[in-house]
């Protein structure tokens, strides 16, 4: 049994959220009253229902608006939000969830279970549209206790489920809403976070205002306005400028400048998105575990990180990033070492007269062309003749999803970043024979029963230590079977004015300003 | 002139109709699954079923095609597939921001280039010619982009007289309509200038001339009336190419108008969304087009509509 403590009473919990974001403390000199935030943002969200958001940057502005049952900090911890705790039964095939009371939607709606159990019928009614359904797929029904406990019931064991309910996926919505606004509660939202959409202007802003009866910590500023700045260049003008106050993801060949100007703060934590080189394990020449190892070898990473990506990311050392639970730096790493790659290939009785076909997306991950290239250009080094092809994103994710006898990948660029920080979405998600397509994007086709026993292991033990030793037995077995290129882990990258103090920036691309101070 | 212009109108229709033909089968053809893009690339076969469905996409393409008619017959462009948001509602509201800044852009590259083009044809060979020649050609040459943050560099972070982005005051078109207004500028004198030059040179002119007309006279009453056809010819077409294709301008000034909406859609392959905008640039086109040539007559007397 796993479970948080119960009995917190509800001042203590908006304190421990507070410590969370850290501001409590207003030295003399710093305002705590900030009537007006401006955030220059890359693109308009499509759509502000946290069930239908695929995109972090939104689900961010969904978690501003709609809160979350639980927090999940930079450190991984849990911390309450709209459920005060949790109970996960003996067999883990139940989790009890204790909501909070006392507590309003922004339109006055009473927070309850029966709030909750609607928003989990739509989540899990197939015909909602919910492209991250996957990422609950494991909740079978939703059951009202009482009208502030709440049952989910599973259909197999997931010892990471409690961070998953940090996720603006799963935060309910105003069942008043609901029913005034149906499907069109995307463009009006309506939830128990701190705050509220104020105006929604089409590819200009988005502007949200205090929500004046959230339940916690009335938040120190006023007014976010998220502004639409499409060119990352324009969007550090305007830093510069005093136009915006904070920056989302501005060039990184632009990061060191941004540094070392003393008006500006920036803030580049790990990430837990992975870029790699998928390498289908199944069909064409890599699919000979020593060609990919070679392939791993061929490539100075190391050289990508610092030419290519300006340090706004770190080589991979271990098949997860490093800021997930379950993650473990590998004890042999694939270093650059042509000759090592070259050696390999003998072994492998390589026929270098084939060519390998390469695809890439542009623009869906930072410099991934550029990435691509130069992967190209080191296999090519150590004599692998290799086909570079560029797709536009649908045409590329079309391409992913294909059965093995139809698919045409051999190497592919992708990116994949966990939801919450744990290594089952990664070490899960990617590698186990379940998610091969069509039925997941695990298109490298990796397949290895031995691997899969040990990760569904992992989602049955409750016990954090246990289920630590089976996750590393698991990253030891792919890490060695090389189904991807093992590329790097992104950094997140946002710059701010240097007189916000108390910006909480989360490795899973996500930053709260509510509680910010200036100075 | 009344019946001409319900004669345009109504030849508008099939132009329309075929521009919306060619548009939905061509973006058929391109490879990428909207239901799949909206799905998620983790979703069931069965979940993208249904978004297809919903969509309409599981129907045969004439099918497809014939609701889409019908829904145009009403002025109904459809919902984006992407936000769920009626197509028109999204169109409208940058509509707006599309227009002002290609009007004052318009209006800008004229009040610039028609003068810089008739001094450089009143001197050519001169230095004045010549430093016309260059700045043309370096407007042209210059890309939009690479102008466009210099111009911030030099107006908002370093002079801070005027702000990088977004919307808002007068203040926040001048970057912007300058930088589109730059490319327009440099053909509008050229075009001029040899067009002037032409005129310049004809019998007429000397006719005047001889007459004792004042030079002044001469170039703004004889030549320069003269010469105005093919500049106002340019002028539209150019005014046309300001409404498409300000979307780099659009993406360095974060200014939300439809060459962004454009981009984005054909990204999500957001079907509806990319023919409502595409048909509308088809229309607003066509409407510049016929504008032109009712201009063509209050220019010059011997051009009629009947």
């Amino acid at each position: 049994m796993k479970g948080m403590k119960a009995g917190w009473n509800n001042a203590v919990l908006v304190l421990a959220l507070a410590a969370v974001v850290g501001l409590w403390i207003c030295p003399t000199g710093v305002r705590a009253d900030i009537a007006e935030l401006k955030i220059g943002i890359g693109v308009d969200a499509d759509t502000l229902n946290p069930q239908e958001q695929t995109t972090t940057l939104f689900q961010n502005m969904c978690d501003l608006m709609y809160g979350s049952f639980f927090f999940q900090d930079p450190q991984g911890k849990l911390h309450p939000g709209l459920a005060t705790r949790y109970e996960v039964a003996p067999d883990g095939l139940t989790l009890t969830l204790y909501l909070r009371k006392g507590v309003k939607f922004s339109d006055g709606t009473d927070f309850n279970a029966d709030a909750v159990k609607l928003t989990w019928d739509r989540i899990l009614n197939p015909k909602m549209r919910v492209p991250l359904r996957f990422g609950v797929g494991m909740v079978k029904q939703c059951v009202k206790i009482d009208d502030y406990t709440v049952a989910l019931k599973l259909k197999y064991a997931f010892a990471p489920l409690a961070p998953t309910l940090s996720l603006s996926l799963v935060s309910p919505i105003s069942p008043a809403a609901l029913k005034k606004y149906g499907q069109d509660v995307r463009q009006h939202p309506v939830g128990a976070g701190p705050y509220l959409l104020k105006q929604w202007v089409k590819g200009d802003r988005i502007v949200m205002v205090r929500n004046e009866n959230y339940w916690g910590k009335k938040p120190t500023v006023a007014k976010i306005i998220w502004k639409v700045v499409p060119e990352a260049a324009t969007r550090e003008a305007m830093l510069r400028a005093g136009q915006v106050d904070i920056c989302y993801k501005p060039l990184p060949s632009n990061v060191a400048a941004l540094k070392a100007d003393a008006n500006i703060t920036v803030e580049m934590p790990l990430d837990t998105r992975t870029i790699f080189m998928g390498l289908n394990c199944q069909k064409g020449v890599t699919a000979n575990k020593k060609v990919r190892q070679a392939f791993n070898y061929a490539v100075d990473k190391k050289a990508i990180v610092k030419k290519i990506l300006f340090d706004t990311a770190e080589p991979m050392d271990g098949p997860v990033s490093p800021k997930v639970f379950g993650y473990f730096k590998m004890d042999k790493q694939y270093d650059y070492n042509p000759n090592r790659a070259k050696q390999l290939l003998k072994e492998a009785n390589f026929d270098f007269s084939k060519t390998v076909h390469m695809r890439t997306p542009q623009g869906r991950y930072l410099f991934d062309r550029q990435v691509s290239e130069a992967v190209q250009a080191y296999l090519q080094a150590i004599g692998v003749k290799v086909q570079l092809r560029t797709y536009d994103w649908p045409t590329y994710v079309a391409g992913l999803l294909k059965p093995i006898d139809k698919t045409e990948l051999e190497v592919f660029l992708l990116g994949w970043g966990p939801l919450i920080l744990d290594a089952d979405m990664g070490l899960y998600g990617q590698f186990t024979c379940e998610v091969n397509p069509p039925r997941g994007l695990g298109s490298a086709f990796y397949c290895n029963p031995a691997y899969d026993r040990l990760m569904k292991a992992s989602r049955q033990e409750q016990d954090p230590q246990k289920r630590l030793v089976l996750l590393k037995k698991a990253s030891v077995m792919v890490w060695d079977d090389c189904p991807w290129l093992w590329l790097h882990v992104e950094k997140f990258v946002i710059a701010y004015s240097a007189r916000i103090k108390g910006l909480v920036v989360t490795p899973t691309e996500k930053f709260y300003p509510q509680y910010i101070t200036l100075q | 002139m009344l019946n001409y212009l319900v004669k345009r109108l109504i030849s508008t229709i099939p132009v329309l109709i075929g521009i919306s033909l060619l548009l939905f089968f061509m973006l058929r053809m391109l490879p990428g699954d909207p239901a799949q893009v909206l799905a998620g690339q983790m979703a069931t076969p069965q979940e993208i079923e249904n978004i297809r469905h919903q969509l309409g996409l599981d129907r045969p393409i004439y099918e497809q095609y014939a609701i889409y008619l019908g829904h145009l017959a009403r002025f109904d462009l459809g919902r984006s597939a992407r936000t769920q948001n009626p197509v028109s509602q999204e169109i409208w509201a940058r509509l707006p921001n599309t227009l002002l800044l290609a009007v004052v852009a318009m209006g800008l590259a004229c009040l610039l280039g028609i003068p810089a083009g008739i001094i450089s044809a009143l001197r050519p060979y001169s230095w004045i010619d010549y430093a016309v020649t260059m700045t043309a050609l370096f407007g042209i040459s210059m890309p939009v982009f690479w102008l466009g943050l210099m111009l911030v560099v030099l107006f908002s972070i370093i002079l801070k007289w005027l702000p990088a982005g977004g919307t808002g005051g007068w203040q926040y078109v001048i970057l912007p309509s300058v930088t589109l207004a730059s490319f327009v500028v440099a053909f509008i004198a050229r075009m001029t200038r040899s067009t002037m030059l032409e005129t310049l040179s004809q019998d007429y002119t000397t006719t005047a001339r001889s007459k004792g007309l004042t030079e002044k006279v001469i170039v703004v009453k004889h030549a320069f009336r003269n010469a105005l056809i093919p500049i106002i010819t340019v002028v539209g077409l150019q005014f046309g190419m300001l409404l498409g294709g300000a979307v780099l301008t659009e993406t360095v000034f974060a200014w939300p108008g439809i060459g962004r909406l454009i981009v984005d859609s054909i990204l999500a392959r957001d079907y509806p969304m990319i023919q409502g905008t595409i048909l509308v640039f088809g229309l607003l086109y066509i409407l510049v087009n016929l504008a032109v040539d009712f201009i063509y007559a209050f220019v010059d007397p011997r051009i009629r509509y009947d």
